[in-house]
């Protein structure tokens, strides 16, 4: 059976290690279950440097060397397969997730150490190579969900890989194979509400894959059923995600056992004292479940002995609470008031909203599904059910203008929200990387791969997809904002009017909708094209 | 001995590592410092230094 060895690469390097690759985690086991021999080695977490990865890299004679993040992680993962390929010339690299998902073809070419590429979900993708590797084979072209090279250098795109179906077939997380005492645990505090601050011994789960709602900034690893395979014109499989009027989406859950039945089985074995759902949005899916998925799972909750005994006795948390507090993402306008109740009840801490904005004309523009109305709906709900909602906000919107700014300021001050925003940025895979690719690339000198080692988490400034603010603009007016210096910000807003012309009492805007604009001109042609034939 | 590698088998060779957390002392406080940075934190990254540097040598 074949000898893998998994590397977890680093990403976000200024902060401590917080959260166990859950991805990684769960093909481990699989692959465990499958009875190969596995070992992990947690760059992320021991961030020990080169000279470790090289050790481990000679530990043994590895056949596969798997490895795989988000997009972020993609600096962490050139430096380990430029070590991996000169240390261990015999072994396959095989690298996955979103890096390599979002672009395919881009990542083969910035990564020549990488023999194969998995596209999208890696369930019955790795298993199946592992299999190959074993008999010795190597014929990727005919496993499906996959990206490798031919003899010629050439890349080869296998058919799309379906996603897997019954979710529950998935074995428990390999958390064993992580160092959960030595770093996780010690970094288990999430400053979002007092019990995540207070928790001490927290992992992360995954209960469902995909979201209904198509927000323009959003990408979904390919596991959504946002991708696409298609032949562009020279008969080469491309993929593709959303594009503006055209989604795809695929809604899938663990049932409400298998979820309990997890969280049980870690918190015996770990004594977990929090468990933070990874979920893009669980709203969607207790939508999706007609407002039965939720419920559900709070009652076994309960009924497992999960529910902490500081709710259970009507008390204040405190270090001598037992059961496991949780918290996870909700949406403005999916959540409800009797939802909320429950979910606190069984020990919901806090949930990530992604408001965004208070801005109407923003928020019209985004795909999200929300309004400021309902924004402001769901964060009174949230609050008056006991959980804290964590109100994110964006700025440099395509469209933001110095009107978006104050109704942002405005609804921060009634809400008592304390924010500094992320800034907008179109990650790979995203509807608006596919819109503003062109012009992000620009601003990296026509180099793509140094836009993408340029990404973070979004609160430091990369490329710029505002029509009307550059990016001094938007550093400048984010700190301002945050200080609710309204004075400042109306002076250089005249400032502003002047260099661009704009007179007062117009809106303070050069916004022009490219996604609008794109079907304007196309129908401009069309209607060129039937006037000259009717000549 | 370390136990940076965790599998479910014994590796032909195992991974030491020598050095008590893989950091100097200088690297974890320049971490620590770079994470409050603002203010009066603020703080000489030592190995972005440019020791001799011409201009300040003329001033002298």
């Amino acid at each position: 059976m074949a000898k893998i060895l998994f590397i977890n690469p680093v990403v976000r390097e200024e902060d401590d290690p917080r959260h166990v690759p859950y991805g990684i985690a769960l093909l481990a086991a699989i692959a465990m279950r499958d009875g190969h021999q596995v070992q992990v080695y947690d760059e992320n977490a021991w961030r020990k440097g080169p000279e470790i990865l090289k050790q481990v890299c000679n530990a043994d004679r590895w056949d596969v060397i798997a490895l795989g993040g988000i997009t972020t992680a993609y600096g962490s993962i050139k430096n380990i397969v430029r070590i991996a390929r000169d240390e261990c010339p015999q072994a396959l690299i095989v690298l996955g997730g979103g890096v390599l998902t979002s672009l395919p073809r881009e990542m083969m070419g910035f990564l020549p150490q990488v023999d194969v590429g998995v596209i999208g979900e890696g369930f019955i993708t790795l298993p199946e190579i592992l299999q190959k590797v074993d008999a010795g084979e190597h014929d990727w072209e005919n496993v499906d969900g996959t990206i490798s090279r031919n003899s010629d250098g050439g890349l080869v795109i296998s058919a799309q890989r379906a996603l897997l179906e019954d979710l529950d077939s998935l074995p428990y997380p390999a958390w064993d194979l992580f160092p959960l005492e030595e770093v996780y645990f010690p970094n288990s505090q999430v400053l979002f509400s007092e019990e995540g601050m207070l928790a001490k011994r927290r992992l992360d789960i995954n209960a469902s894959y995909g979201c209904s709602l198509v927000c323009r900034y959003c990408y979904h690893l390919g596991i959504a059923g946002d991708m696409k395979y298609a032949p562009d014109a020279n008969n080469e499989l491309q993929v593709s995600f959303d594009e503006p009027g055209n989604y795809s989406r695929s809604i899938r859950y663990h049932s409400p056992e298998y979820i309990v039945g997890l969280v049980k089985h870690a918190y015996e074995k770990y004594n977990l004292d929090f468990v933070g759902f990874l979920d893009e949005n669980l709203m969607t899916m207790d939508q999706y479940s007609k407002r039965t998925w939720l419920k559900e799972i709070c009652r076994l909750w309960k009924e497992n002995g999960l529910q902490p005994t500081c709710i259970r006795d009507g008390v204040e948390h405190d270090e001598h609470c037992r059961g496991v507090h949780w918290s996870g993402t909700s949406h403005a306008t999916l959540c409800n008031p009797e939802t909320l109740k429950i979910m606190r009840e069984a020990g919901c801490s806090h949930l990530i909203y992604g408001y965004e904005s208070f801005s109407p004309h923003v928020m019209k523009t985004i795909g999200k599904g929300a309004t400021p109305k309902t924004n402001m709906r769901s964060f009174f709900w949230t609050l008056e059910s006991g959980i804290r909602p964590i109100p994110n906000q964006i700025i440099g919107f395509p469209n933001e203008d110095f009107q978006a700014i104050y109704e942002n300021m405005d609804a921060w001050k009634k809400l008592g929200i304390v924010v500094k925003p992320f800034f907008a940025t179109a990650y790979p895979g995203s509807e608006w990387f596919t819109t503003y690719r062109n012009w992000i690339v620009e601003q990296y000198d026509g180099d793509l791969e140094k836009y993408i080692q340029d990404l973070g988490d979004a609160t430091r400034i990369t490329a710029v997809i505002s029509h009307n603010f550059n990016a001094v603009e938007l550093l400048g007016l984010r700190e301002l904002m945050m200080n609710f210096d309204y004075k400042r910000i109306e002076e250089y807003e005249q400032y502003w009017r002047r260099n661009h012309n704009i007179p007062d009492g117009a809106p303070s805007t050069i916004f022009q909708d490219p996604v609008k604009n794109k079907a304007k001109k196309a129908a401009n042609i069309r209607l060129a094209a039937g006037n000259s034939g009717s000549h | 001995m370390s136990d940076l590698l965790k599998g479910n088998f014994d590796t032909a060779k195992p991974v030491v590592d020598n050095s008590e957390d893989g950091q100097t002392l200088e690297q974890r406080f320049e971490k620590e410092a770079l994470k409050k940075l603002g203010g009066s934190i603020a703080f000489v990254a030592k190995q972005e230094v440019v020791w001799g540097d011409e201009d300040a040598e003329q001033d002298d």
